[in-house]
């Protein structure tokens, strides 16, 4: 079963939507209630003053999650950097995909992005998994210059989907700006799924892509990390960028 | 014999008792019993506070006063301060890696010699900090104001303490309400410093070498003997306090086994060979009488010297970045050390509330900031130098005793991942050399430190007798 992190500002009272709750119910959930400080502030001085409540918040949250059913727990963490914390519980919960929440009522349809270099596999085999034998149609999105490959693409990816008699639908956009084309594609479906990208200098400029997905989109979205096997890219990134 | 980790006893007199949690310690958080604590600092971050802190004062502060005193021979006075905060800092980075927690020193000295000991370091190393921000203010008050007459608008000195005020109240507002990273910035600005000084060195370097420019008469090495050397390396000292700041965060450095040590020892080498070289290119450029009759700035003059107005309109702007940056730096660790010793109940607790508004310590950053005011409006530089040191001079022989102390007969839970080469004898210098550079100060510096350090002995024996805290993790 695939663990998919849910970090939360929780001190800020940032909450999950009754949507979404419903969406991540049949996975194991770990809420991540982290709290960013300034630099002026040292994160044991937070802790002694927040806990206690953050603690308090936490526990009805994992509960909505479902913590007596054991598929879901929560961590609290006090931090000076908000993306380093989400990826180290990430790693060290395992988690495979991290949520961002956003506004939603009932899932009834999943936008799932496949643009760019991501683990189309592992996309695909996570919604699968996600949408199980539930009452929840599929649109398979892809922004690419190649329409022929780009159609090729969308089938493979399809067909396990059906094979789980889901009801899915694929859209391919040709020569368009990626980003605008997946926003405009999200009006008419209720929470996104889309795979993590290597670090660049774009990421860098205008931040994560999934992020600004989620500020254009409202909704929530499901991101899909990138696996051992991707990180050779990543790698040849110079380290001293994540210093702070 | 090992004896493992106590609980921290007893009470202070409102009733408050340490609060301390057991915790495990990895690379990269701090984890509690119900929280985990991330470790956010990279050697870079914690070598840009270590070189941020000291670079201000030595390089654009203590030039003329030192030259005034000692001649050329200032270089050697850096150079014994850079092997005293060397020998200190090793045994210094092995306590950081056995407790990588925020408080630095005074928590090495408090677990490893006891409350009292631990008292008077940490209350005396708040006065310490209090002391040295406002040895910075008013270096960048003289700065500030020759940057004006570098724009053509002569106010005179008269302005330096207004404007020192100005912006030292400036600060501690900031602190409190601004909430950007500014950690970033502060990396920039050591980046920045550092180029600027490299150039000037360089060239100034080759110049006092003879191999381009005209050629100088040398004149006397130490023109008023040995003494002088000594005394000024006192004074001085206060260019490399800035290494047991690194300390105040250990609790948030990433890696800390290995980090510390680095940005540690690593930022008093940097400095150390800077600051030899930077007076060895001034005295040869202006010569020491000039020097120390140019006071606080003399620095200006000897960038107009070597690089015309381009050099002096550099170190200006070098001048006022530096004092800047050391001075809130300085206001930080002053509210970090504040923080540790409220934790264990020294001060009252209410010291380190954190503010709902801002999530800023808006308590232990007015307690900082307040007494800074106070005496940046004295104006004495000397004084607030050698008080700043002297503080400081007595938590380091602490930290180096308290280090032979831990490994006389290492408890239970003592692992330091770094173990400083050639003990006992490298902590027994650093002792002993740190108390000895506080024989060489003015009375007067003396006096006041000592009656710093009898109050904070009179409040531990009022406020916080009954605290127990030795071997307390």
């Amino acid at each position: 079963m695939t663990r998919i992190l849910v970090p939360l500002a929780i001190l800020e009272g940032e909450s999950v939507s009754a949507g979404l709750v419903d969406l991540l119910e049949p996975m194991d959930v770990t809420v991540l209630g982290y709290h960013v400080l300034p630099e002026q502030t040292p994160p044991d001085q937070a802790r002694l003053q927040y806990e206690e409540r953050a603690t308090d918040a936490l526990e009805d949250l994992a509960a909505e999650f479902g913590a007596e059913a054991g598929t879901a727990d929560y961590r609290l963490v006090f931090t000076h950097d908000r993306k380093q914390t989400v990826d180290r519980v990430a790693d060290v919960t395992d988690a495979g995909v991290y949520a961002i929440p956003g506004a939603t009522g009932p899932v009834e349809r999943l936008l799932v992005a496949l643009t760019g270099d991501v683990a189309v596999d592992r996309i695909v085999s996570f919604v699968g998994e996600l949408v199980g034998d539930r009452d929840i149609a599929v649109t398979l999105f892809l922004a690419t210059d190649d329409a022929s490959g780009g159609r090729e693409l969308l089938e493979t990816a399809t067909t396990p989907l059906v094979d789980q008699a889901i009801d899915v639908r694929t859209e391919l956009a040709v020569d368009e700006p990626p980003l605008e084309a997946l926003v405009d594609a999200a009006v008419d479906h209720d929470a996104i799924v889309m795979g993590e990208r290597a670090p660049s200098l774009r990421t860098l400029v205008f931040g994560e892509e999934a992020e600004r997905v989620a500020a254009e989109s409202v909704g929530p979205v499901l991101v899909v990390r990138r696996g051992e096997d991707d990180e050779t890219t990543a790698a040849e990134e110079p380290t001293s960028l994540e210093e702070s | 014999m090992g004896e493992t980790s106590s609980p921290p006893e007893g009470a202070n007199i409102e009733g408050e008792s340490p609060q301390i949690e057991p915790t495990i310690e990895t690379d990269e958080a701090t984890i509690t019993d119900d929280s985990e604590l991330e470790r956010t600092l990279g050697l870079t971050g914690g070598l840009a506070i270590g070189i941020g802190t000291m670079i201000g004062a030595g390089i654009f502060v203590f030039p003329g006063l030192a030259a005034d005193q000692a001649g050329p021979a200032a270089s050697a006075s850096f150079a014994i301060g850079a092997v005293v905060a060397l020998l200190v800092a090793l045994p210094a980075s092995e306590l950081a890696t056995a407790m990588p927690k925020s408080g630095g020193g005074y928590y090495f000295i408090s677990r490893g010699l006891g409350t009292l000991a631990g008292a008077v370091v940490g209350l005396s190393l708040w006065f310490g900090l209090v002391f040295a921000t406002a040895f910075y203010l008013v270096g960048f008050g003289y700065y500030a104001v020759d940057t004006l007459a570098e724009l053509g608008i002569a106010v005179g000195e008269g302005l330096v303490i207004p404007i020192a005020l100005l912006f030292g109240a400036g600060f501690t507002v900031l602190n409190v309400t601004g909430t950007e990273n500014a950690a970033k910035l502060q990396n920039g600005i050591v980046a920045l410093l550092l180029s600027i000084l490299v150039v000037f060195l360089t060239y100034g370097g080759l110049d006092a070498a003879g191999i381009v420019g005209e050629s100088s008469t040398p004149e006397q090495f130490a023109p008023d003997g040995v003494f002088p050397i000594f005394t000024t390396a006192a004074l001085v000292f206060t260019s490399y306090l800035g290494f047991a700041q690194v300390a105040t965060v250990a609790g948030e450095m990433k890696d800390p086994g290995r980090n510390l040590p680095l940005s540690m020892v690593g930022s008093v080498l940097v400095v150390g060979v800077l600051y030899v070289l930077t007076i060895f290119v001034a005295t040869s450029g202006l010569g020491s009488d000039t020097l120390g009759d140019l006071g606080e700035t003399a620095m200006v003059e000897v960038g107009r010297h070597y690089l015309g107005p381009v050099g002096a309109v550099a170190i200006v702007f070098g001048g006022l970045l530096a004092t800047m940056s050391s001075a809130n730096a300085s206001v930080l660790s002053t509210s970090r050390s504040i923080y540790a010793v409220s934790r264990d109940a020294l001060l009252p607790q209410r010291a380190s509330r954190i503010n709902l508004r801002y999530g800023t310590p808006h308590v232990a950053l007015g307690m900082a900031g307040g007494p800074i005011l106070v005496l940046t409006a004295t104006g004495r530089v000397e004084l607030l130098a050698e008080v700043a040191s002297f503080l400081h001079l007595v938590m380091y022989g602490l930290i180096c005793v308290a280090l032979i102390a831990l490994r006389r007969d290492e408890p239970e839970w003592y692992d330091p991942d770094f173990r400083v080469p050639g003990y006992p004898i490298v902590p027994a210098l650093g002792a002993i050399c740190s108390f000895a550079l506080i024989a060489f100060m003015q009375p007067a510096s003396r006096y006041v430190g000592a009656g710093i350090m009898l109050l904070t002995v009179v409040w531990y024996v009022y406020y916080a007798r009954d605290i127990e805290l030795k071997g307390a993790l």
